[in-house]
Parts: C-alpha cells; sequence; structure tokens
C-alpha cells in the first residue's frame, strides 16, 4: 500500500515555472528521498502531493486511484513539517489525536490510538504536557506521533530534521529508518543535505531546478552519477572537477575523481602543487592542495600524514575511478 | 476527471466567500453604500420628508455654501464731500444689505451676507460676503482646529511620551493615570468641563483668581467668541493627549538601547541624544500621529454639540456639527450630505498626503 | 546617591505628579461633587475644597438621580448594545480576515482592497445617508413586521460590527501566525470553519482582546451622534443620550456629575484592571501596515 506515481506533474507560481515537467514513481514501502538545493522544487512536489499546492497540470496517483484535486485530509497521507506545526494550545495527546478528534472517533478509540503511537516513539510521559515544555527532538517525535496515527499510505517529511543540533540528527536518522523498518509505510523526504539522503534513502531523486537529475539507490548515485550535477552534489568532500588538459587525456569534456581515489605521489604525478590547507580527521585526513591550472583539489588519505600547509605536493589517481562527462551527461567507458 | 479540478477550485471559492461575505456584505451596507450616496445625495436637493420629488440639481449645493464675494466700500460721504464719522472718530460705511439685497445693480453680491471685514488703507474696507456664512464659519472654525490642535497636542503628547519612558520606579502609574482621560467618552469630558468652564460658578475661574490672588477677572469662557473655540480646543487636548502619548511612546521603544549607549559613550548631550538618535527614528511615528490627530480634528463634534452647540454666534460651528444640524435637525439631507462630501475630501487629502511623506523614504 | 542626583529625581517626580494632577482632578473633581449638595458644590468650586469630599457628604444626587432619569435602563442598553456589537464584531471580523489570509478565492483581492479603503471614511461623513438607509430597511422583529430600523437596538448595532480596522487589525495578526498549522490540521482533515474554530481562535487571545477593548471604547463612548439621529423612543437610549434628562427646567449639577460618574467609573474601573491591554490595544492602531 502506498505506491505514489506523478505523471506529467507540472506547477507555475503565477508566470514562475518551478515544476517544468515532471514524471516519477515512488514504489510502494520505499523510503525516497527527494534532495536537492534550495529553489530546486523538491518541497513544491511534496506539497502537492500532499495537496497543499495545487498542480497547474499532470497527474498524482496513490495506488492508482487520482488523487489530483482532493483534499489533503482524503488523499491517506500524513505530513511532518520542518517546523513541526505543533498546535501550541494542545497538549501532546490532544495534538496526536487531533485528527482522529476531527474524525469523531470515540474517546476510547482516540487514547487508545494516541498511547500506541506514544508507545513507538517513548512518549508516555509527556502527554499532558504543552509543546511550549519539550525539548527540539521531543516535539519532532510528536509531530512523527501525530502523522503515525493517522494511519496514512504515505508519510511526507518536510526537512524534518533541519532544526535540530547535530547529535540530534544523528540520533533522529536512525530512528526515522528503525521507524520505516517498523511501519513498513511509504516515505517521501525531502532534503537538502545529502548526507541525510545517503544515510536514509532506499531511493534518492536528485532535483535541480525543478527536473529529475538521477533516481536510484544511494550507491548508484555514487558509484554512477548519470550528470555532472549529481556527481558534484552527492558526496562529501565534493568531488573534484578537472576540465582541460586533464580532461582532454581521457577523451571528455569533465573529469571527475573522488576525493578518495586521489593519492599522494612521489615519482612525480601529473597534478603538481602545494598544500593550502589540511584537516587532520583522525582515522583520515583532508589535503587541499592548490594545483596550478585548476581550482582547489581534495584529496582524502587514510590515517595520519606528516605534512604542513605550504609543502609541495604531487597528486594522482587510478584510471579506474574517474567520471567522465560531456556536456555535463556521464559517458560510459 | 478535469471536473474534479473545477469542483476543487468552486470549494475554496465557496468556503472563501462564505467566510468573507457577512463581515463584507455589512461593510458595503453600511459604509460602502452610504459613501456613494453622500456624493449622490449631494447633488441633489432631498429632503428627509419633503412634498416635491427629489431633483438633481448639479452642483448647486456647493456653490451654496462655498460663494464668496468681495465687496470693498468707501466710506460715506456727506454734501461737503468729507467723510462721514461716528460718535467714535470711525468712518462711517454704507449698509452692507444696500449691495445684497439689490439684485439689479449687484447681481454677484445677492443674497450673501457679510463674513468678516478688513480695514483698508485710504479708509476703504473690505467686505468678505459669503452665500452661507454659516458654513464658512464651520468650515474655517474645523481648519482652525486642527491646525491649531495638531501642532500643540502632538507636542504635548511627545513630551510626555519622553517623560514616561525614563526608567523611573512608579513610572507605570504616571503611565496609567495621562492615559485614563482617554477612556472616558468625550460626551462626559464635554460636560465635565462645561461645568469647570462656567461663567459665575466655574472651577477654572475659581483657580485662576485663587492663583492670581484675586486679580484675575471671571471669563465665561464658552460664553465668549474669544474664547469659546480655544477652550474646546483645551479641552480636546486634555482628552486625547494621552492616546498619542501611548503611540509616540511605542515608537519610542522601537529604538534600540544600543543606540543611546553609543551617543553616551561618544559623549551627546541629552538635546544632542534627542536630535541625532531619538527624533530620526521617529519620522513615520511623526507623520502617523499628525495625520490621526488631524483626522480626529476635522471630526469634532460630541465637544460642540454638548458645550456650545455652535454659538456664541456661531464662534464654534463645526463642519460635522453642521452636517447634522443640516442633515438631520433641518431634514436637509443633501446639504448635509453636500458637507460630508467636502469633509471626505478633506480627510482624503490628508490621507494622501500620508501617503506622500511615507512613500518618499522607500 | 550624590545630592544633585538625588535633587534632579526629586524635580523629575515632581514634575510627573504635577502633570498628573492635571489629568486626575478633572476627575476626581466629578467624583467628588457627585456626594455634595449643589449650593456647597458651587461655593466649594472658589477653592481647593472642590476635590475634597468634605462638608456635607452624601449620596442623596445619587438618590435624585436614579429618581429622574430611568438610570439602569439605560446602562442596560447601552451594555447590551456595545455587547452584542462586540461579540458579533469579533465573530465576523475575525471570520473574514480568516478567509482574507488563509483561503484562496477570487476577488479576494479587490474585496479586501476594497475594505481597506473604507478605512479612512470616518462615520461622520456617511451618518446622513445611513439614516436614509435605515429609515428604509425592513425588519422582522418581535413586535412584528416594520418598515423602517428607526427607534430600535437593531439600528445601534448592526452598522457598527463590521469595519476596517477590525478586520485589518485581525489580519495582521492572522498573517503573522504560522502557516504551517493551517496545513497540519488541513491534512488532519479539519474543515476550514474548524481550522478556523479549533486552531487559530484559540491562538488568537491577544488580538481578540485589543479588538474587544477598542470596539468598546468606540461604541459605548461615542454612543452620541448616531442615536440623536435614529432614536427618539427613550426605551433604546444608551446611556449618552440619557443625559437629556438632566438638562431640565432646573439643572441640578449635582445629580449630572452623579450620572456622568455612574456612567464613567465603571470604564474607569475596567482600564484600571485591564490598563496594560487597554493602552496596547490603543497602540496596536498605531502600527501601520
Amino acid at each position: 500500500m502506498g505506491h505514489v506515481s506523478l505523471k506529467s506533474l507540472n506547477k507555475f507560481y503565477g508566470d514562475l515555472e518551478v515544476i517544468p515537467n515532471l514524471d516519477l514513481e515512488i514504489p510502494e514501502g520505499s523510503f525516497t528521498v527527494l534532495v536537492g538545493p534550495s529553489g530546486c522544487g523538491k518541497s513544491t512536489i511534496l506539497r502537492l502531493i500532499a495537496g497543499l499546492e495545487e498542480v497547474t497540470k499532470g497527474e498524482i496517483l496513490i495506488d492508482g486511484n487520482d488523487v489530483t484535486y482532493l483534499e489533503p485530509s482524503q488523499r491517506k497521507i500524513a505530513m511532518v513539517f520542518q517546523s513541526y506545526a505543533l498546535y501550541p494550545h494542545m497538549t501532546v495527546a490532544e495534538n496526536i489525536g487531533f485528527g482522529l478528534t476531527l474524525a469523531k472517533l470515540p474517546k476510547n478509540d482516540i487514547r487508545k490510538r494516541v498511547l500506541e503511537a506514544a508507545k513507538i516513539l517513548q512518549l508516555e510521559d509527556l502527554l499532558e504536557r504543552k509543546p511550549k515544555a519539550l525539548s527540539g527532538g521531543q516535539r519532532q517525535r510528536v509531530a512523527i506521533g501525530r502523522a503515525i496515527t493517522r494511519n496514512p499510505k504515505v508519510f511526507l517529511f518536510d526537512e524534518p530534521l533541519s532544526n535540530l543540533d547535530a547529535s540530534l540528527r544523528g540520533q533522529m536518522r536512525v530512528e526515522l529508518t528503525e521507524l520505516h523498518s517498523q511501519i513498513k509505510a511509504t516515505m517521501i523526504y525531502v532534503t537538502h543535505d545529502q548526507v541525510e539522503a545517503m544515510t536514509m534513502a532506499d531511493q534518492i531523486v536528485v532535483l535541480n531546478e525543478g527536473n529529475i537529475e538521477q533516481v536510484g539507490n544511494p550507491m548508484e548515485l555514487y558509484e554512477f552519477p548519470q550528470t555532472l550535477f549529481v556527481a558534484r552534489f552527492i558526496g562529501s568532500p565534493k568531488m573534484n572537477i578537472f576540465q582541460g588538459k586533464v580532461a582532454a587525456k581521457y577523451q571528455c569534456q569533465t573529469l571527475g575523481v573522488r576525493p578518495e581515489h586521489m593519492e599522494i605521489s612521489h615519482d612525480g604525478g601529473i597534478l603538481k602543487g602545494s598544500i593550502r590547507h589540511i584537516e587532520k580527521l583522525g582515522a583520515d585526513t583532508l589535503i587541499y592542495s592548490q594545483i596550478s591550472g585548476y581550482d582547489t583539489v581534495t584529496a582524502r588519505i587514510i590515517g595520519k600524514l606528516e605534512m604542513n600547509i605550504g609543502d609541495p605536493i604531487n597528486l594522482k589517481f587510478s584510471d579506474n575511478h574517474v567520471h567522465r562527462f560531456n556536456d555535463g551527461i556521464r559517458i560510459d567507458s | 476527471m478535469p471536473n474534479n479540478k473545477v469542483l476543487a477550485i468552486r470549494r475554496q471559492n465557496f468556503a472563501g466567500w462564505t467566510m468573507a461575505l457577512p463581515a463584507c456584505l455589512l461593510v458595503f451596507t453600511f459604509l460602502i453604500l452610504p459613501f456613494f450616496m453622500a456624493f449622490g445625495l449631494s447633488l441633489t436637493n432631498q429632503r428627509l420628508v419633503s412634498p416635491n420629488p427629489t431633483e438633481f440639481v448639479g452642483f448647486e449645493n456647493f456653490q451654496q455654501m462655498l460663494g464668496i464675494g468681495l465687496l470693498t466700500m468707501e466710506p460715506d460721504v456727506d454734501d461737503t464731500g468729507n467723510i462721514k464719522i461716528d460718535q467714535e472718530g470711525n468712518p462711517v460705511y454704507p449698509r452692507v444689505r444696500n449691495f445684497t439685497r439689490n439684485q439689479d445693480d449687484y447681481p454677484q453680491y445677492f443674497k450673501k451676507r457679510e463674513w468678516f471685514r478688513i480695514g483698508l488703507p485710504n479708509d476703504k474696507m473690505l467686505v468678505v460676503l459669503a452665500q452661507d456664512v454659516v458654513f464658512m464659519k464651520a468650515l474655517f472654525n474645523t481648519l482652525l482646529f486642527a491646525l491649531i490642535v495638531c501642532p500643540i497636542q502632538a507636542g504635548f503628547a511627545l513630551g510626555l511620551a519622553l517623560l514616561i519612558n525614563q526608567p523611573l520606579r512608579g513610572i507605570n502609574i504616571f503611565r496609567t493615570v495621562y492615559f485614563a482621560p482617554v477612556v472616558i467618552s468625550m460626551v462626559v469630558v464635554s460636560l465635565l468641563w462645561r461645568f469647570i468652564y462656567d461663567g459665575q460658578n466655574g472651577l477654572l475661574n475659581a483657580l485662576l483668581q485663587m492663583f492670581s490672588l484675586g486679580l484675575f477677572e471671571s471669563v465665561d469662557w464658552l460664553g465668549n467668541t474669544a474664547t469659546a473655540l480655544p477652550a474646546i480646543m483645551a479641552m480636546s487636548i486634555w482628552q486625547g493627549v494621552g492616546f498619542h502619548m501611548v503611540i509616540w511612546l511605542s515608537g519610542l521603544q522601537t529604538i534600540p538601547i544600543s543606540h543611546y549607549e553609543v551617543a553616551r559613550i561618544e559623549g551627546a548631550t541629552r538635546w544632542q541624544t534627542f536630535r541625532f538618535v531619538t527624533w530620526p527614528s521617529l519620522r513615520n511615528t511623526a507623520i502617523l500621529v499628525m495625520v490621526i490627530i488631524t483626522m480626529q480634528a476635522f471630526t469634532l463634534y460630541p465637544q460642540v454639540q454638548v458645550m456650545t452647540r455652535g454659538g456664541p454666534l456661531d464662534s464654534t460651528q463645526s463642519l460635522v456639527f453642521q452636517a447634522v444640524v443640516r442633515g438631520y435637525e433641518k431634514q436637509d439631507i443633501s446639504g448635509g450630505s453636500a458637507i460630508s462630501v467636502l469633509l471626505f475630501l478633506l480627510v482624503l487629502s490628508i490621507s494622501l498626503f500620508q501617503r506622500y511623506l511615507t512613500r518618499e523614504k522607500d | 546617591m550624590p545630592v544633585h542626583k538625588m535633587v534632579g529625581l526629586a524635580l523629575r517626580y515632581l514634575l510627573l505628579i504635577w502633570i498628573a494632577m492635571i489629568f486626575i482632578f478633572p476627575i476626581l473633581f466629578m467624583v467628588v461633587s457627585s456626594l455634595k449638595p449643589d449650593l456647597q458644590l458651587l461655593m466649594d468650586s472658589s477653592s481647593l475644597r472642590a476635590f475634597l469630599p468634605v462638608g456635607d457628604i452624601s449620596f442623596n444626587n445619587y438618590t435624585s438621580a436614579f429618581d429622574r432619569a430611568p438610570i439602569f435602563f439605560f446602562i442596560f442598553n447601552s451594555v447590551m448594545i456595545t455587547g452584542i456589537t462586540i461579540v458579533c464584531s469579533l465573530f465576523l471580523c475575525s471570520l473574514s480576515a480568516f478567509s482574507f489570509v488563509f483561503l484562496t478565492w477570487k476577488g479576494k483581492g479587490v474585496v479586501f482592497a476594497i475594505i481597506l479603503a473604507t478605512f479612512i471614511v470616518p462615520f461622520e461623513t456617511i451618518a446622513i445617508p445611513l439614516l436614509l438607509i435605515v429609515n428604509n430597511l425592513p425588519w422582522i422583529g418581535l413586535e412584528g413586521f416594520k418598515t423602517s430600523w428607526i427607534n430600535s437596538y437593531h439600528v445601534q448595532i448592526i452598522p457598527f460590527i463590521a469595519d476596517a480596522l477590525t478586520i485589518f487589525l485581525f489580519v495582521q495578526y492572522f498573517r503573522d501566525l504560522p502557516k504551517d498549522l493551517v496545513e497540519a490540521s488541513r491534512i488532519d482533515g479539519a474543515t476550514w470553519f474548524q481550522v478556523y474554530r479549533r486552531v487559530i481562535i484559540p491562538l488568537s487571545g491577544p488580538i481578540v482582546a485589543t479588538a474587544a477593548i477598542l470596539k468598546f471604547l468606540m461604541m459605548y463612548n461615542n454612543q452620541l451622534l448616531w442615536p440623536i439621529m435614529v432614536v427618539q423612543e427613550e426605551t433604546y437610549r444608551p446611556v449618552m443620550l440619557g443625559l437629556q434628562y438632566f438638562f431640565q427646567l432646573n439643572t441640578q449639577w449635582g445629580e449630572i456629575m452623579a450620572y456622568l460618574t455612574i456612567i464613567t467609573i465603571p470604564v474607569l474601573l475596567f482600564y484600571l484592571v485591564l490598563q496594560k491591554a487597554f493602552i496596547a490595544s490603543i497602540a496596536s492602531t498605531g502600527i501601520k501596515g
């Protein structure tokens, strides 16, 4: 339950076209992450699915039913907002059960389902509190709890972790993934953070200016980015991009090499330069070096390294790990 | 399937309209409709109850109200060619009615009445005639009221706001007291002050006499053409100054404390701090305060109704009071409407002026 | 504290107190005078005794004022007219503001612009045509069918329910509320009215208080011009018109002061209790959008 298909979706804001023409299948039970830089239309797509914005053209199907013009509440979806959107004047229990109250369910049933959700999210002790008295992480859980009680076919998450601090974000990533495997509903998750996409998704959709750049699972995207945009967007630190002589050597316009595939060469590599900056992360070391004729090139070296800023450096990479692009599109060898 | 889209749009349209409709309908019926009617009526001769059918008369009502004539008179001359002099040694002038009752020789003065006269050199006398002297006085008084009350009330209000904005213990008590008259009805205030202004037993006379050790001569403040309008002005300021103090205060409180701290570190005097830190930030508040006071001044009514009913000798007539007297008491709907339209044009010009002033900055 | 600072502080308080006296004394004079017989009242007004409850103090003026005029009746009228207007105004104005802010519908922009434009139309300029309108409006009430609204409660209520200021205050407040809440409740299955009733209104406490206070001051205090025009029958008169009773053959100033005190003190007490809200309301009329 919960297969979502978007067919020739088109959206204008006044004269501004934000989604030109978009087709996308979101398989039942998947954890699909829509990722892209701000302004790429990812939130708009989510809001179109939710019914909070009206499509200009195209269709939205959930399990084969056309929901394009249905009210948000009739689409069997639930949404978790970036701001959590908790009702400040209601207790946690009232917040979680609000949808059920509106549906005029018997009080006992509401109570039961609120408790169920609270148990999954470890909110049992907080049920009588107001949102104001909760921490960021707790509020986040209440928002998820409210979604769970709706028993939706599809969960929609709009950058839900961006208001949390780094450590909590890591923890919530794990919890959300666990929640997904526990309730097995379709989840559509919007973020601009490619780390979240990589760690949680089983399907990633990379968006750029309202168009889909690539759809695939995290490792596909990482190992075989189909466009230069995806190559640059996925992976941290970012992929090194070379044009000119180096690219020409591989018969392409643009050549990409991930930092972990760069090596220090002691017998004169093809890239000569000096070290601008070093980040020692313990397990590995990031070297940012200035290569003549190119931008900064990043290399990730395993282990510790005894080098200093300003030292000369030679870098090389193996032919097996290059990504070649012409006109921004991958060319396979 | 496209039906769904139409339905979805209709649903929102329906919900939106349904929720907005009751209030909009009320605004339309009781604000917008009468507003346009005022324009329409001012071009007719409609009366509340009249045997004659209503006719369209164009701008006659306005001509009637605004008609003005200037008459320059020479002093009367006796048989010997000398200027006639009255007992007090002033030249004697012809009677104004010689001109205004004589349609054949002076059609331009016909049926006009003297509004006021100004002495010119060479013993000439300029008489300003008006078709509708009472209206002219009402217009003049209303503008005068606005012109005088505005700067004084705004200035006092700013002074009070600065005084109240100090971090002193118990300052809230003073704020509460200064604001108190605002919540009292102007009707009540007017009646109370009618008693205070009373010529015989009035509190004001008594206090002035006491403080001047008996030197002060009692004045019938509201019964004297020279003091009636100023008395109403003073009372209006007393009642309304708290209102504007609060608006100034909210303007003052938007100025960050750090601005004052910088000024202190740089060694600004109190006056310099006000001149270069406080005042520039208050520009928009100042415009707002002035506009609100002007609008309130233009609609001067309860004070006149309760205290003087326009008297003595029309020295406290106001536009709104005249509109009510004509439109309601004399049942002259069209005449009252014409005054209303003029009043609205006055208000509109002030509000456009405010737009202009505030837009300039952006 | 150094001496010169002490002196400065003392001077500041002296100024504050002196100004406070200007504002308080007329009010004090009203209350004190209402307790004195006319003869003493007139004599006292030539000295500072005018502000002191001394001499022949009694509530006689109050008893005779109540004998002279049906004061309770006037108060009842005023309270009822003001109360019903406030309740209806808060409901209908907030409802339309909700629609203006959160819903999309055809013609919304134009309608809202027109409503805002009425902001600068003073009531005084439309009173006369309005008189003509209400004079010709039909009404079906308890007494049956009538062809005019003149001499009634509703003629003093209905025209004042909706006004641009109240709608505008709500619109401004609603615009600052997080839109997410509305969207979340739509997903939760709330109808638009339920969103209004169960999500937005519970969050609108401050603005409801502001709007109510402003409406109260507008209605209770300004019941003069319009009632003079549309209410001839005593039955429907508000307190401000009740004053006419006291200006008959021989004006009894003590009674007038008693009446003024009766109709003013409740407002002043109300103000003292809620002074923060009162002052905030007035200040909010100064926030231009």
